[in-house]
């Protein structure tokens, strides 16, 4: 599992930060790029040797149209060649516009002050309940703890018959 | 990531120096709902048990907030795995010490009965009978302490589905989970943090650990090697490149409805009825995001707390309320920009709810250069149901007192009315746009009793191979409505007892 953005997937990245994330993200666009080279790190092996190829494609498919690649488009160029492949032509672009709509709107949402701006403090939350469930169920809790290790043969009189 | 209280039968990446041969018993390819439960009982009746896992182990306490960096760690290639079809759909495996049962839902439930007698009309399966099963299912509901949730543990978007639920008079039941008093974290696909949900990790292979099984992480199986007709054990690798080689008198496949007919096909495996890989049900899921006018803070109680059934015999096996964290709503949802920002703050105030479609086709796995990869075609009976089931999941939550509803396909408008879902959805819609998950994979190496229709006997056994058994939902031969977890689990058992009363033969 390794993955490392290369230059033309970092830029065409960065540019679509202010085309995917909400406009409170932006300052954010560095950490979101970076969140998505760990994404990247646990897909398939195959995905991987694909994404390159598809950032460049998606990096000089603007040229014809707009003169300039994609990561030169001002904002709403940038979110009209999206929007292009985003619906075709072809069911490759499709998907490849799709994907990195999801990946850059998850990492967008791991960053902590998104979260915090949706109000999601999740952390408290499993601390408060943790503690809860040590102390009130906490003679529960024992015993079903000890339930997983004592003795309860499936067959009464089972041992290893070896020959 | 662990190795303080690591168990001195556990042994990692960190441990394997160098090119390492294991004699045993029993090799188990596999710690899941399959493999963890053979190994638990077979360690206690005195075997020598060794488990593979190609994913990490872990502990309570390594499960944290993290959403991203949990799904990185405890799901295969970061939860990106996808069946081939128009849809594609995405489907998630946990890949960790515990398998899948370390990120579902832990919804228990046995088989219907009516699911059952299929299996015995179209697969000779006679004794598969809820009698004959009920010890089993038993026993696994002791182990994994299968019970209702605790009240105060239930959150608001499960209350506002039961709402919806009584409002239209349908049928909805308080799930059975495997938790020793959940405390509603809402974590459970990312490993339960509070240590409450009974996952194989902390309940079957703690067991088997005790009773002396050795579990291998971070050990990817290539082959399963024979002697003639007969398995004699493994060949894998582990994480840090070291061959890892298994010599055992008794081989069981457990990796999954999609792993599993691919180590087998890689090893050399044919089965006569040509149908390993084949007949691969998927449960497809569709869900939609509920936006109700006040605060539901749904990320506060258990998960999937209640299931409605009311639909359970058309095809439409339950709706649930499944809370998850905006990370994750955010990348399913096709928002973008400001739309995207507007959809996520209201976050506190979202239900996401989905249902759970009994396939009634089949898709399959090939393997291709030794991987597998799924391809299924969502039928247009299914896809016509699954729609069917959106009006009504709608009907239920506006009910409740959503204000809007946002559909799982793109470019789809939202609702604002059960009007007006049942307009917009009783129009076709074409399903390439549909987005479509599921986390059952089954049936694809199914058993039965005529070896030219299926390839494995009723305990798992594969036919004309000796002493190699296939262990988890590949057994499946049809899809069976309800979360499978439990009956793998009860299959497992059953198979164990089946190898302990005749090990004389498998394990001489």
């Amino acid at each position: 599992m390794s993955y490392a953005h290369s230059p033309t997937a970092r830029a065409v990245l960065t540019s679509l930060v202010p085309v995917i994330c909400p406009l409170e993200a932006e300052p954010l666009a560095d950490a979101i790029v970076a969140h998505m080279a760990l994404t990247f790190s646990a897909t398939p092996a195959l995905l991987r040797r694909i994404l390159p190829v598809g950032f460049t494609a998606y990096d000089v498919g603007a040229l014809p149209r707009f003169g300039k690649r994609a990561r030169s488009l001002s904002l709403e160029q940038a979110r009209t060649y999206y929007a292009r492949w985003e619906r075709g032509p072809t069911p490759m672009h499709v998907q490849f516009a799709r994907a990195i709509n999801q990946l850059m709107s998850l990492a967008c949402y791991e960053q902590p002050e998104m979260m915090e701006r949706v109000g999601y403090r999740v952390g408290p939350w499993i601390e408060q309940v943790t503690k809860k469930r040590l102390t009130v169920y906490a003679d529960d809790v024992r015993a079903q703890e000890r339930q997983i290790l004592a003795p309860d043969p499936l067959r009464p009189h089972a041992k290893k018959e070896v020959a | 990531m662990v190795t303080a209280l690591k168990p001195t039968n556990v042994f990692t990446r960190h441990d394997l120096h160098h090119d390492t041969v294991i004699d045993c018993d029993v090799v188990i390819v596999g710690s899941g709902a399959g493999g963890a439960p053979m190994a638990a009982e077979l360690a206690e009746a005195g075997f020598d048990v060794v488990v593979l896992e190609e994913g990490g182990y872990f502990q309570t306490r390594d499960f944290t907030a993290n959403t991203s960096q949990m799904v990185r760690e405890l799901y295969r290639d970061g939860g990106a795995t996808i069946a081939i079809g128009n849809p594609p759909i995405m489907f998630q495996e946990g890949r960790a010490v515990g398998g899948s049962t370390v990120i579902n839902g832990g919804m228990s439930w046995r088989t219907p009965d009516d699911i059952l007698a299929r299996w015995r009309d179209e697969a000779g399966l006679d004794d598969l009978t809820p009698k004959q099963l009920e010890p089993y299912y038993d026993r696994v509901e002791r182990r994994i302490h299968v019970a209702p949730m605790d009240e105060d543990a239930i959150g608001n978007d499960n209350w506002l589905l039961k709402k919806g639920a009584d409002a239209m008079g349908w049928k909805i039941v308080g799930n059975l989970r495997n938790q020793a008093h959940c405390v509603g974290s809402n974590r459970c696909a990312f490993g339960c943090p509070t240590g409450a949900k009974q996952s194989a990790l902390v309940s079957y292979i703690p067991r088997a650990l005790h009773y002396g099984a050795r579990v291998y992480a971070d050990v990817r199986v290539s082959r399963i090697t024979f002697h003639g007709k007969r398995a004699t054990g493994v060949i894998g690798k582990s994480a840090a490149g070291h061959h890892v080689v298994v010599r055992a008198k008794l081989v069981v496949a457990a990796c999954g409805a999609i792993h599993t007919p691919a180590l087998l096909a890689r090893s050399g495996v044919v089965s006569r009825s040509g149908l390993l890989g084949k007949n691969l049900s998927l449960h497809p899921n569709v869900k939609v995001v509920a936006l109700f006018d006040q605060p539901v803070t749904g990320w506060k109680g258990a998960h999937q707390a209640f299931q409605v059934r009311e639909f359970a015999d058309q095809n439409l096996g339950c709706f649930a309320a499944i809370n998850l964290p905006p990370s994750i709503i955010a990348m399913s949802m096709p928002h973008r920009g400001r739309q995207l920002g507007e959809l996520m703050d209201d976050y506190d105030k979202m239900v996401l709810a989905g249902l759970l479609c009994e396939d009634t086709t089949t898709g399959q796995v090939k393997t291709i250069g030794g991987r597998p990869q799924a391809f299924y075609q969502l039928s247009p009976h299914d896809a016509a149901n699954m729609q069917r089931g959106l009006v009504l999941l709608s009907e239920l939550l506006f009910a409740a007192g959503a204000k809007r509803i946002l559909l799982p396909f793109h470019h789809a408008k939202e609702l604002a009315s059960a009007d007006e879902a049942r307009r917009v959805l009783g129009q076709p819609i074409a399903t390439k746009g549909w987005e479509v998950v599921t986390v059952h994979m089954m049936g694809t190496a199914r058993m039965g009793s005529d070896r030219l229709a299926s390839v494995t006997d009723a305990f798992g056994f594969v036919h004309d191979v000796d002493r190699l058994m296939v262990s988890d939902a590949s057994l499946f031969p049809s899809p069976c409505r309800v979360n499978p977890m439990e009956t793998i689990m009860a299959l497992a058992t059953r198979a164990a007892g089946h190898v302990i009363d005749h090990s004389r033969r498998y394990l001489a």
